[in-house]
């Protein structure tokens, strides 16, 4: 679980698991057979770039120049993020 | 403020074909007047509107509801995210793809033991080769498969080898709970119920961690000082929905004399939700006694299970008895040193009908 990430993994959702926002409060959500956990903008933004052909390093740099921050400092947010929905199962690379 | 629901448990029909002895559907059912298709599909979307997120579908045996990928379709229009739980009998190759195409997210697959012998004594039918063949339909079909093994006295003992059946089958995670004492589990408790001895040595077994397979152990509560915190509070985040309409705050909720439910088909499920006088019965904290009032861990465990206080203590408003604060907790231990001290067998069951 503690495993390092290879920044050329391609995450992609779990088998099992939906990305939807939430039609009472609009707040993203992730799905699964075990609950729901609800996403902050961030995490929406890393999770909808999932989709198991694009790499860690290239959902990063698609990040930082969409929000126009640094390339580092988003590599670091999104490993952070992709960590704990991985150990969380939610995520697979 | 009225909370809001997030999980709808839709028991689409009592009618199975499984007669497991730790079955917690009621003893007596009726197999007339379950909700058609339309009107699961209206109280679908009516759970997604006041806030459901997730529905599983259950039973009885929900495969015997011929128009079971319509309801699921339903769901998935609803934007519910969808868990079918089943005992697998009638799950082909065929039906398994045709509910992924109806949108069904999820799939929990009931074993009853490791040992095909010992698992079809259990289920009172030649269930276990069927259930290898669903296991196999639903991996086909790319389905994520979770595995739930209900424990009792005479499969307890060999937790070990059941991790390692579920682990080939390729589930991904697997819920070895200990039967909850309810229906006919209530009735069969003296014949199911472990020894203190036989779950100690199961706790340690099912606490070591496996590769690829996601362990969840519920142990038995009797042997708990403090009570489960069951459904994190009454009529706080989930809902029952009975194969006939009525509208439960637990699936147990029945075996509670005295309560009343509202039926899908006579109110809005968002009213019964919220003004339901079931829902309102034991909702919050002012319906508690003491000890649970003043009681510090109430906020964490809601004084427990309201069934259980109603079968064990016959006032469904008490302090759940296996909790250690509770005055009725020597019933419990009394009922335990029985249990310990005999030789129950799976025989003297009687068979869920």
């Amino acid at each position: 679980m503690n495993e390092p990430l290879d920044l050329l993994a391609r995450p992609a959702l779990a088998a099992g698991v939906r990305l939807q926002t939430d039609r009472i409060t609009g707040e993203p959500m992730l799905l699964s057979s075990e609950g729901l956990l609800i996403l902050n903008a961030t995490s929406q933004a890393i999770v909808e770039r999932c989709n198991g052909s694009t790499t860690i390093d290239a959902i990063a740099e698609s990040l930082a120049a969409e929000y126009e921050a640094g390339a580092d400092e988003l590599r670091a947010d999104v490993l952070e993020c992709l960590r704990d929905l991985i150990a969380r199962r939610l995520i697979t690379t | 403020m009225t909370p809001r629901p997030y999980a709808l448990l839709a028991e689409l029909t009592h009618r199975c074909p499984l007669h497991c002895p730790y079955c917690s559907n009621p003893v007596k059912h009726s197999q007339r007047d379950e909700l058609s298709t339309s009107e699961w599909s209206d109280a679908l979307a009516q759970a997604a509107a006041v806030g459901v997120v997730q529905v599983g579908f259950s039973g009885g045996e929900p495969l015997l509801r011929r128009d079971l990928a319509e309801i699921v379709a339903s769901a998935r229009a609803a934007g519910l995210y969808s868990n079918l739980i089943t005992s697998g009998v009638g799950l082909g190759a065929e039906r398994a793809r045709s509910l992924r195409d109806a949108g069904l997210d999820s799939v929990q697959l009931s074993f009853q033991a490791d040992d095909p012998a010992l698992a079809d004594a259990i289920a009172g039918t030649r269930a276990h080769a069927q259930k290898l063949n669903a296991a196999a339909a639903i991996r086909d079909a790319g389905l994520p498969l979770t595995a739930n093994v209900v424990l009792h006295r005479h499969n307890i003992d060999r937790l070990a080898g059941i991790i390692d059946f579920i682990a080939a089958l390729g589930a991904r995670r697997v819920e070895l709970a200990n039967t909850q004492y309810y229906g006919w589990a209530w009735l069969n408790r003296a014949q199911l119920m472990p020894t203190r001895e036989q779950v100690e040595r199961a706790a340690a077994i099912a606490a070591a961690p496996r590769d690829g397979l996601e362990i969840i152990y519920v142990p038995p509560d009797y042997y708990d000082d403090r009570p489960k915190p069951c459904l994190h509070g009454w009529g706080q985040s989930h809902l029952t929905i009975a194969p006939g309409g009525e509208v439960l705050p637990c699936p147990t909720a029945w075996s509670i004399p005295g309560l009343e439910f509202e039926n899908v088909r006579a109110r809005p499920l968002a009213e019964i939700w919220r003004d339901g006088a079931s829902f309102n019965a034991f909702r919050g904290t002012a319906w508690m006694p003491e000890p649970c009032r003043s009681c510090p861990e109430h906020d964490r465990d809601f004084g427990g299970c309201r069934c259980q206080a109603a079968l064990i203590a016959g006032d469904a408003a008490a302090t759940d008895p296996v909790c250690g604060k509770s005055p009725l907790r020597a019933e419990v231990d009394r009922v335990l040193a029985l249990v310990n001290e005999s030789e129950p067998s799976l025989a003297a069951c009687a068979p869920r009908t």
